[in-house]
């Protein structure tokens, strides 16, 4: 989903030059409290698109979360509360009932009613809309709107995580009224929505600018005007939070940290990623094929190593398949280990006869995912495996993963969409799903019982046995679940969001002032 | 005026085969280079997403079949629609250009301001101060990547001194750094063609001649000198000119100026066809333009050039 990771690391040469240069850069005098009442936030990209139908890349989110709102909210903790909905419940095993909230009104003032919520969905995946998440909410099967604030969705099948789906992508309510009468094209131009703030203007390539809705129903945000501003090189990104041109830089690299944290003004606040960077595995090739390999490969693996030298302590080590935070997360496993011994002695088991294995890497779209190869290399190697690595363009890597026609092994970063395994492991390894190299008739079953039952201490037992076939297949091998790091102004209170998002209404953002 | 106007004709000529040889490069590149649905939909979008966003796209459709809508639209100004801006690549593009060119044009202003007196200077007091001085700083620019010069000034005149701004478009101070680092290249050339020829053009005779009948050495430098050397001059300037294209894409990059520069790279990395192919071909149709004028330049300048 996010194209523009890529940006995180694209400038890791400038970022050397930088960093190369006689320390001491201070910034303005260190100053804890603030009078400003405009926000400005540098992400790495500009954004391609304001109707939030059309795009899913995270700088995207950013703001389309902002200028709309969804049924349901995922919060940053990672609770999913209540949103333009106040609440919702099952109705039998195929039927979701939401109340809407009262009195929320559209940025041009007009009320929002249900058939706002019905077009919304329905445009999602109306062919004719041509929408960019028309396979997110394809679960439903009809919407009805029985009075102006209920709205009752059925399901073609039992869907547990139908209000999860709806707190993400694809779910941002858009205005019928206005969207019909204007036509997309204009609506793209000058989005209304019910979000905290109302969209003013887009120069390309340079910013977006905002300004707080003082009439939102979850109180007016702690600014008047937000300004996004695109920097897609990082040293000036880091550079303008330090000069106090900007009050949050999003995508830090954590070797950019120290000089953050050095700079008497600002500090570095980071979310666990809702997800992992894994690397994924192409089973169907030998030796990929044999079990055996797959685990030597993975055992063989020093993780803790990786995340010292390579993410500066910024992750945490993976048990499994499923991210630290999501539904269904087993506290009681431990970390992946770090045996090269026992990598030998499984490789000899497996009969592996010195074939080559290729991981093929982007160069700095994802994350540390070039020196994060190379290190994985060196250490399979001692481990006497005869690995590659081979570097690819990004757009070879999209061709790549439409094709299903990767030689080995390849860099991967599953978000968790629902922060449910259905969101990520079985959305993306399930049968038919982008990743689906490998398959098991039990773990399919479970998975397919799992997506389709409302009992959660059923999916919970679903999930636990698919992670036990998961480390025994090894379908992706997790490395590392990073921290994302937010460079921040000290006069700004304001927490990172694990999925990308830009959470800005009051109960998330706050200048601290005099 | 006759031969000037046909010299000039068969110039414009060639020209416009440049152009479409342009055309079709940057159109059979950017289809080689694949496929833009996979980046437009989500990782899990089932193949008839990816089939239905081909055809709506036109991609569908044989390559030779492609090329010819392409051309026929081209002959009508049209580059098509953006597929990642979902409008016009035309206006995508005009967007963008006025930010170009006011960078382009300011820093191309610094750069001859700076290196031509600079160069003349250098020829005048040959291995002296001023000329080891002027060549030296040349050198720098002409040697250093304009990525690392744009970070450092960025570090040390924004960051540490606080004097302007790190990056954006905004008033005359945001617009100091990002013109400096992009004239800096082209500076450095002009200056260092502009000492050789200068020099060379002050060991002729005629010079001699100038000198003996007892000319101030202004007018030796200025009149007799400098009008001789012009030609190399003139055509290393024009040539620059073309350069700070190239080099706005480093430059606005760096210093985030939403220029076309930007889009340009932006469009790469999307397969953006119709957006990179309008930003290519205006960019080439300039180059086209600059050395059209160079040449018009030369014939009036040398009536030699025009006969031949």
């Amino acid at each position: 989903m996010t194209v523009s990771r890529r940006d995180l690391l694209k400038g890791a040469a400038l970022a050397g030059a930088a960093a190369a240069l006689p320390g001491g850069l201070v910034g303005p005098a260190a100053a804890q409290t603030t009078q400003k009442r405009e926000l400005v936030v540098a992400q790495g990209g500009d954004i391609s698109s304001l109707d939030p139908h059309m795009s899913t890349s995270s700088n995207d989110i950013r703001i389309s979360f902002n200028i709309f709102d969804n049924l349901t909210s995922r919060r940053p903790d990672g609770k999913l509360v209540p949103a333009l909905a106040t609440e919702w419940k099952l109705q039998g095993q195929q039927a979701w009932a939401f109340k809407l909230r009262q009195g929320v009104k559209w940025h041009n003032g007009d009320p929002l009613t249900s058939a706002d919520v019905k077009f919304s969905v329905d445009r999602t995946y109306d062919p004719a809309a041509k929408t960019r998440v028309s396979t997110v909410l394809t679960t439903i099967e009809r919407i009805e709107t029985p009075d102006a604030t209920t709205v009752v969705i059925h399901t073609k099948k039992p869907d547990p995580l139908l209000p999860a789906r709806l707190g993400f992508y694809a779910g941002q309510i858009v205005p019928k009224k206005y969207l019909e009468s204007v036509g997309p094209d204009a609506f793209n131009q000058k989005p209304i929505g019910t979000g905290p703030v109302r969209f003013v203007s887009w120069t390309k390539d340079d910013r977006v600018v905002l300004d707080a809705n003082g009439d939102y129903w979850g109180g007016k945000p702690d600014f008047d005007r937000l300004i996004i501003r695109a920097l897609p090189e990082m040293a000036p990104r880091v550079g303008a939070l330090l000069k106090g041109e900007v009050d949050i830089a999003t995508q830090l690299p954590p070797d950019q940290g120290e000089r953050v944290k050095s700079n008497p003004g600002t500090i570095v606040s980071g979310a666990l990623y809702g997800g992992l960077y894994v690397l994924a595995v192409n089973s169907k090739v030998k030796p990929l094929d044999n079990p055996l390999v797959k685990q030597a490969l993975s055992i063989a693996i020093d993780r803790d190593v990786i995340i010292k030298e390579l993410w500066r302590g910024r992750g945490i080590v993976p048990s499994g398949p499923i991210a630290k935070g999501d539904n269904h997360f087993d506290a009681s496993l431990p970390a992946l280990a770090y045996n090269p011994k026992e990598a030998r002695e499984l490789l000899k088991k497996a009969g592996y006869k010195n074939e080559e294995i290729v991981i093929e890497t982007t160069a700095a779209y994802m994350a540390g995912d070039k020196p994060m190869a190379e290190a994985i290399q060196a250490m399979w190697k001692d481990a006497g495996v005869n690995a590659k690595v081979e570097v690819f363009e990004y757009s070879v890597r999209a061709q790549k993963n439409r094709d299903k026609s990767f030689k080995g092994l390849w860099w991967s970063d599953p978000t968790s969409t629902l922060r449910d395994p259905d969101g990520m492991m079985w959305r993306l390894l399930g049968p038919g799903g982008p990743q689906d190299y490998w398959r098991h008739a039990e773990w399919d079953e479970l998975g397919n019982a799992a997506r389709f039952s409302v009992d959660e201490k059923f999916r919970g037992e679903a999930y636990k046995k698919m992670t036990k076939i998961f480390l025994e297949h090894l379908p992706w091998i997790p490395v590392i679940q990073p921290y994302e790091d937010n460079g921040l102004q000290k006069y700004v209170e304001w927490n990172p969001d694990p999925l990308q998002q830009l959470e800005i209404r009051r109960f998330n953002f706050k200048f601290r002032r005099a | 005026m006759r031969t000037f106007l046909r010299f000039f004709a068969s110039r414009a000529g060639r020209a416009i085969v440049a152009l479409w040889l342009v055309s079709t490069v940057v159109f059979v590149v950017m289809r080689l280079s694949g496929d833009p649905t996979p980046l437009l939909l989500p990782p899990d979008a089932p193949q008839r997403e990816i089939l239905r966003l081909r055809a709506e796209l036109g991609l569908d459709r044989p390559l030779p079949v492609q090329y010819a809508v392409f051309l026929g639209n081209l002959a009508r100004g049209d580059f098509g629609q953006s597929i990642r801006f979902k409008g016009s690549a035309m206006a995508v593009v005009t967007e963008r250009l006025p930010a170009t060119f006011e960078l382009g044009l300011v820093s191309f202003a610094v750069a001859v301001i700076v290196a031509i007196p600079a160069g003349l200077l250098a020829a005048v007091y040959r291995n002296r101060l001023i000329d080891h001085l002027a060549m030296g700083v040349a050198l720098v620019g002409q040697a250093a990547p304009t990525f690392f010069i744009g970070i450092l000034f960025i570090l040390l005149i924004s960051v540490k001194a606080g004097l302007l701004p790190t990056s954006g478009r905004g008033d005359w101070r945001h617009l100091v750094l990002p013109a400096v680092t992009l004239g800096l290249f082209a500076m450095a050339s002009i200056a260092r063609l502009t000492r050789s020829a200068m020099l060379e053009v002050l060991r002729a005779d005629y010079i001699r001649t100038a000198r003996a009948k007892g000319l101030a050495e202004l007018l030796v430098v200025v009149k007799h000198t400098l009008r001789n050397a012009a030609i190399p001059i003139i055509t290393i300037t024009g040539l620059q000119f073309g350069g700070l294209l190239a080099g706005a894409v480093v430059t606005e990059t760096v210093f985030a100026w939403p220029g076309i520069g930007r889009l340009a790279i932006q469009s790469i990395y999307n397969r953006d066809y119709p957006v990179v192919q309008c930003v290519v071909l205006l960019s080439a149709a300039l180059f086209v333009v600059i050395n059209l004028a160079i040449d018009a330049v030369y014939g009036l300048l040398d009536p030699r050039i025009r006969v031949r």
